[in-house]
């Protein structure tokens, strides 16, 4: 593994997941009372819709291509990537979605 | 006993063990003992991080994928009781749970990296902590959701 994909993939995943979150970009919705996935983002069938997995996907996938174009680019042109980016995007992430929840909080 | 039970059960093993092994690397790394360390506090600082990196994955993978398949169940049978009874923090605990672990899914191959191949020895201590702090939260609030309404019941 390179040091470019392991940065790039960290820094698109984190930055992929919160805007799939805040947008409902799930790649596919999981229906838990019949067991049932269905393409894109789907409204509850006989029950609730689990977008979760769907926005894992988006990220992992998206994240996964960003990381091998970073891969194969030159060394000189990934050299200046900062590693530490990695936690700073995660850490600003966790913040976004948590004050995405507040609301649970100040209830 | 039901499947679900059997399953949130071994969930909660691994997650002891990633519990351990990653709080042992985040000491160890964070606060690194002088050897020979002699007291108790002092051995637990004292363990070879980069020996704990391959079973950290490991244990994080396992731990997030039967998390995952337990999510189901929590989703039709505990968060409608949450709802209920109006127990919102918990429930806001609970969804940052879920964006905790998908979180640290990204993070994995970026720690795994640092660990094993590069002399970014900032970088390392600092995704080794943000990991723990993660499974720590997930742990604890797993743990507090388990006992408003654990499966089975």
């Amino acid at each position: 593994m390179k040091p470019a994909f392991a940065i790039v993939f960290a820094v698109v995943y984190a930055v992929v997941y919160v805007v799939s979150v805040l947008n409902n970009y799930a790649l596919f919705t999981y229906h838990p009372a019949i067991a049932e996935f269905g393409a894109g983002v789907q409204k509850g069938k006989d029950g609730p819709a689990m977008y979760w997995y769907g926005w894992l996907a988006t990220s992992a996938i998206v994240a996964s291509v960003a990381g091998a174009l970073a891969a194969v680019l030159p060394e000189s042109a990934t050299r200046r990537l900062w590693p530490g980016l990695t936690w700073l995007v995660a850490l600003v992430a966790l913040a976004v979605l948590a004050y995405d929840l507040r609301q649970f909080f100040l209830k | 006993m039901n499947w679900q039970t059997v399953l949130l059960i071994v969930h909660g093993l691994f997650a002891v063990a990633l519990l351990g092994a990653i709080t042992h690397q985040a000491a160890a790394v964070l606060l690194p003992a002088s050897r020979p360390a002699g007291s108790f506090v002092g051995r637990f600082r004292a363990v070879p991080g980069p020996s704990y990196v391959n079973a950290i994955v490991v244990l994080y993978l396992v731990t997030a994928v039967l998390g995952g398949v337990l999510y189901t169940e929590y989703r039709i049978g505990v968060r409608t009781v949450v709802e209920q009874l109006g127990l919102w923090p918990a429930h806001g605990a609970f969804e940052l749970k879920e964006h905790f672990a998908a979180i640290g899914l990204g993070l994995l191959p970026a720690y795994w990296y640092c660990w094993r191949f590069t002399g970014e020895p900032r970088t390392r201590a600092v995704l080794t902590a943000f990991l723990a702090v993660i499974v720590w939260w997930n742990f604890l609030v797993g743990h507090i959701l388990n006992n408003i309404r654990g499966f089975g019941v």
